[in-house]
């Protein structure tokens, strides 16, 4: 099959599993599951194709760093948030879809800060 | 003597001024004849990713995800691809950006109707299409038309020329690379596919792309949608897009997340 046709079969697909990241393949996520990750910022990364939450953990007698996955700049600046939303050190509450393959990886789902209070316009990714 | 030549310049410049203004004024009266499309415009896949609602929606297939009119010959090569049982995983590993990303990202007509914000300049000579992830359609209504054909070759973004009809742009695009026409889609044209778009703002807050593509080697008849825009509430600028951190590789295939 020569590229063209293979890259039109690709998208004949894609539908099915286009998540609403705009950047990827939503297939990696496993949206039927939700964790609560709670934890301290490590890093809060204002990027594109997506911004970034690292996030460390306290989980099985240590601490796991989790990368959470969140939109665009432009797709969070919408949604209320600003590069200096987060800074390393602050206590944050998020909900991820998980990574299907089991690593500390996830979908931004909704975060709320210390004081209870959500991040950004509540459920925006 | 300094005087004289501080003088001479003087009346020089006042000459030029005298000069210019008229060609000024022609200009602006061109503007004036121009409808006003300024603001920030987004598509609805854009609209999709910027709902509160969060990850939860999905794209719409669009209209150019829809099924061309294509011929037979196309048809069956169509038709074979959906059968194709290696597609489902390619589609899992799709990427907008960044490395193993399909080049027709960055394609028209996907730009038109892929999820971003542009910009609308409008002159006399020219309207740009400003996109957020950087591509610039360059309409040119100056009256000129395609370049000959030893002058041209195909692009992702074609050549376009067009021309105004009361507060309707009609835009004529040819020259565009061979290929499909939506990341969303199906749609596949040749390079001598010929696109005609007529653009006319609906009311304050939606524009409309009524899209027709032709291409008698691959379709039977010529397709035709209409695409709408809306105009973007909470932004004051075009933020651009750069694809600088892309942090999904593939590995094994597989979308995956790369440590920082």
């Amino acid at each position: 099959m020569g590229p063209s046709r293979r890259l039109l079969g690709v998208l004949a697909t894609l539908l099915s599993t286009a998540s609403a990241s705009g950047h990827h393949s939503g297939a990696m996520f496993d949206a039927q599951k939700t964790l609560t990750l709670a934890g301290n910022v490590k890093a809060f990364q204002w990027s594109n194709p997506h911004c970034w939450i690292q996030l460390l953990v306290p989980m099985q007698g240590g601490t796991v760093e989790w990368s959470i996955e969140m939109g665009s700049t432009t797709e969070l600046y919408r949604s209320g948030w600003r590069p200096g939303t987060l800074k390393p050190g602050d206590k944050v509450t998020v909900l991820v879809h998980p990574v299907r393959d089991q690593s500390p990886g996830g979908a931004f789902v909704s975060a709320t800060g210390a004081d209870g209070k959500p991040l950004g316009k509540a459920g925006a990714s | 003597m300094r005087s004289i030549t501080l003088s001479a310049a003087c009346l020089v410049l006042i000459v030029s001024a005298a000069h210019a203004d008229p060609t000024s004024a022609k200009r602006v009266r061109a503007f004036a004849r121009l409808p006003d499309w300024t603001g920030l415009w987004e598509t609805e896949a854009s609209k999709v990713i910027t709902n509160p609602a969060g990850r939860s929606g999905s794209f719409s297939r669009g209209n150019l995800g829809g099924h061309p009119p294509y011929n037979p010959e196309w048809e069956q090569k169509y038709q074979a691809a959906l059968s194709n049982a290696a597609t489902a995983q390619q589609a899992n590993t799709f990427k907008g950006c960044g490395e193993g990303s399909p080049r027709y990202m960055r394609s028209f007509p996907d730009i038109m109707e892929a999820p971003m914000v542009f910009q609308v300049v409008v002159t006399p000579e020219e309207t740009l299409f400003v996109m957020d992830h950087g591509e610039i359609r360059h309409i040119y209504t100056d009256g000129r038309r395609h370049p000959d054909k030893d002058d041209l070759w195909p692009t992702l973004l074609g050549d376009s020329v067009g021309h105004w009809q009361s507060h309707t742009l009609i835009i004529d695009t040819i020259a565009r690379i061979a290929g499909p026409v939506s990341i969303f889609g199906t749609g596949e044209v040749s390079e001598h596919a010929h696109f005609t778009e007529r653009v006319r703002r609906l009311d304050e807050n939606t524009l409309e792309d009524e899209l027709t593509i032709d291409d008698p080697q691959r379709f039977v008849h010529p397709w035709t949608m209409k695409i709408h825009y809306s105009r973007v509430p909470d932004l004051n600028r075009l933020i651009p897009y750069e694809c600088e951190a892309d942090r999904n590789p593939i590995v094994n295939g597989n979308l995956t997340i790369a440590p920082r």
